[in-house]
């Protein structure tokens, strides 16, 4: 939650929304959430919000991670969240993300129009929940988003996706970017103990 | 980590180690087909066209009798045109060959190395299909964007054998090697710090910014590679590359590369690195830039000697030795002390440790390209020099001091920190 709209009180005497109370004379509105504003970023667009949400995400103690993640959370599902505004979720939840977050993320990471995004958290999120969704996304991706997927199973060190890989690796229907990857994943999977 | 016996860094240089040094193995050659002969010119590649490949032109084209220049690859064919067309003029003919896609030209078999010179998010992709093709390497600095990925270039080049050289010509610089040796033989006594001050970011155009059309002459999309994807920009895309985090972490490796370099060299930290990190940057809040407008930061050794790195607004990058006799300033274009005996007795000959002296980085590259030994500025120091970039730049992003491993390459307790060690990289680009 935005702590600032959500402690704002409502003048009495006169007719506006103060932001707090500090600014109980201002006719300015709430603030806006940043929590909500950084899921509408656009490329090149004000980035005010998301920078006030990244200073939220790097201060915050260690302990305090998991309600920043639920924070993120909320942002993720912001209606109207935009391609950029994905992308820098994505990257928050890189730093804070855990197996939490891999039930929002597990569906982006299967749909090639947001799976970059969804991966690039991802891959930063130990433990076999994201690494499951990263073997069901298999099956849903073609072509460099699935060369790219491959590759995240790679360097994620999952060697239980050996079996797939291995099949992917061999399957001629595959394309040669997608072999190639599932080879390469292979060969780092291989210097890994199981 | 290099165990071998013939590292070029730090040896002792006595005459019975100098006769052992000669007699020592070298870097196998992977290819023993003829092609390191010394009568042979050593056929070369450049990937990446722009203002650091430039300054790589002269002294290539002067060397017809050894060199070659065979093909230049860039995302941007007006770049590739103009590169080709020097290399041409200088060879009086038309035989220079062109490419967008460097993977194109890491399979020619005629080429023997390839200078990349691309954005810092392409260095460790390109240089490890280049090893992985049987090329050696010149990369220039910083080695590369991540942590990560300067351990994956490491372990590329011992696998396929290659030699793989990082672009920090301070290295082969009489002046800075002097210093680096001086030091080390605790020249100054007892040393107290090392300062290293750097130039500004973001400095040179407003970073105010919408999306535009691509130019018609650029591959964006291989332009942006492993980086995340955006619309391009005409100021965000050459050279101002470098102050857009996702490519680059600006003037902290760009120019910390080669000051935190000499500190990593003068403290034999080579195939090590510091304990510590703590520092504070000022990051833009808005705009496309992304990198810190005012560095500050401090990494701090195991014998507690601090290496500090700050933004300076007026003036080039530079480093100061502070010991307890008194200190030496080093830059590109000059050298001072606190005492002019100081200057003097860094000349003086057989110090107890001699650190190698290359007078060319260059050709120290190309000697090694035909010796198979390692160069003046082996992957390893540079990966180790381009982490302590990263660590800076980790600190400053994080705001708190962070507790770094070098023997296992991780932060001591801090899982955020350690997850900005490397980065997914976008389909279907991967360090796997």
């Amino acid at each position: 939650m935005n702590a600032e709209s959500s402690a704002a009180p409502a003048a009495k005497s006169k007719k506006v929304v103060s932001a707090n109370p500090a600014d109980r004379y201002s006719n300015a509105g709430p603030s806006p959430d940043p929590w909500a504003q950084c899921a509408l970023l656009e490329y090149g667009g004000d980035r005010s919000y998301a920078w006030t949400v990244r200073e939220r995400v790097i201060h915050t103690p260690a302990a305090e991670n998991g309600r920043t993640e639920d924070q993120l959370l909320k942002s993720l599902a912001t209606p109207g969240r935009t391609e950029a505004g994905l992308a820098f979720i994505c990257q928050m939840l890189a730093m804070v993300g855990s197996a939490k977050s891999v039930p929002a993320l597990a569906p982006l990471l299967a749909d090639p129009k947001t799976t970059e995004s969804a991966r690039y958290a991802l891959e930063r999120i130990a433990g076999p929940e994201a690494g499951a969704a990263f073997l069901a996304a298999l099956g849903k991706l073609n072509g460099n988003a699935k060369a790219g997927l491959i590759g995240s199973i790679g360097v994620r060190g999952d060697v239980s996706a050996k079996a797939a890989l291995a099949a992917i690796k061999d399957a001629s229907a595959e394309p040669a970017l997608v072999r190639e990857a599932a080879t390469r994943a292979l060969e780092r999977l291989a210097t890994l103990k199981a | 980590m290099n165990s071998s016996p013939f590292s070029r860094r730090d040896f002792l240089r006595t005459s019975a180690l100098a006769t052992a040094v000669v007699a020592a193995p070298l870097i196998l050659p992977s290819g023993l087909r003829g092609q390191n002969a010394p009568s042979k010119k050593i056929t070369v590649g450049m990937i990446g066209c722009g203002n650091i490949a430039d300054g790589h032109y002269g002294p290539l084209l002067g060397s017809p009798e050894s060199l070659r220049v065979l093909a230049v690859c860039d995302v941007d064919r007006d770049r590739v045109k103009a590169a080709a067309a020097r290399v041409n003029t200088a060879y009086e003919n038309t035989d220079c060959k062109t490419f967008g896609d460097f993977r194109e030209l890491n399979r020619r078999p005629d080429i023997d190395a390839v200078f990349i010179c691309t954005p810092d998010h392409w260095h460790a992709l390109i240089a490890i299909d280049a090893m992985r093709n049987g090329k050696d390497v010149y990369i220039e600095k910083p080695l590369t964007l991540t942590i990560a990925e300067g351990r994956a270039v490491v372990e590329a080049a011992r696998k396929y054998g290659r030699v793989a050289q990082h672009g920090t010509q301070h290295r082969s610089m009489k002046r800075f090697h002097d210093v680096a040796e001086f030091v080390r033989n605790n020249g100054l006594g007892k040393l107290d710090r090392i300062d290293c001050w750097i130039p500004p970011n973001n400095r040179f155009c407003d970073a105010t910014w919408k999306p535009e059309a691509a130019p018609a002459n650029l591959d964006w999309d291989l332009w942006l590679g492993p980086a995340p994807w955006r619309p391009y920009s005409s100021i965000g895309c050459h050279y101002n590359f470098r102050f857009i985090s996702e490519s680059a972490y600006g003037q902290v490796t760009n120019w910390g590369a080669h000051y935190l370099d000499i500190g990593q060299w003068a403290l034999g930290m080579d195939d090590s690195g510091p304990v510590s990190v703590e520092g504070k940057g000022e990051f833009p809040s808005s705009g496309l830039f992304t990198n810190a407008t005012n560095v500050n930061f401090t990494v701090r050794y195991a014998n507690g000697i601090p290496m500090h790195c700050r933004t300076r607004y007026e003036g080039g990058g530079t480093a100061r030795f502070v010991g307890e006799r008194g200190w030496l300033d080093i830059a590109r274009d000059k050298m001072s002390a606190s005492d002019p005996n100081l200057l003097r007795e860094m000349q003086a000959p057989n110090k107890p440790i001699q650190l190698e002296l290359s007078k060319n980085h260059q050709d120290n590259f190309f000697e090694c390209v035909r010796s198979r030994a390692r160069p003046i500025a082996d992957v390893e120091l540079g990966h180790r020099t381009t982490t302590v970039c990263n660590l800076g730049q980790i600190a400053m992003v994080l705001g708190r001091k962070l507790q770094w491993d070098p023997a296992k390459e991780e932060f001591v307790g801090d899982e955020v920190a350690n997850r900005l060690r490397t980065r997914a990289m976008r389909s279907p680009w991967s360090l796997a």
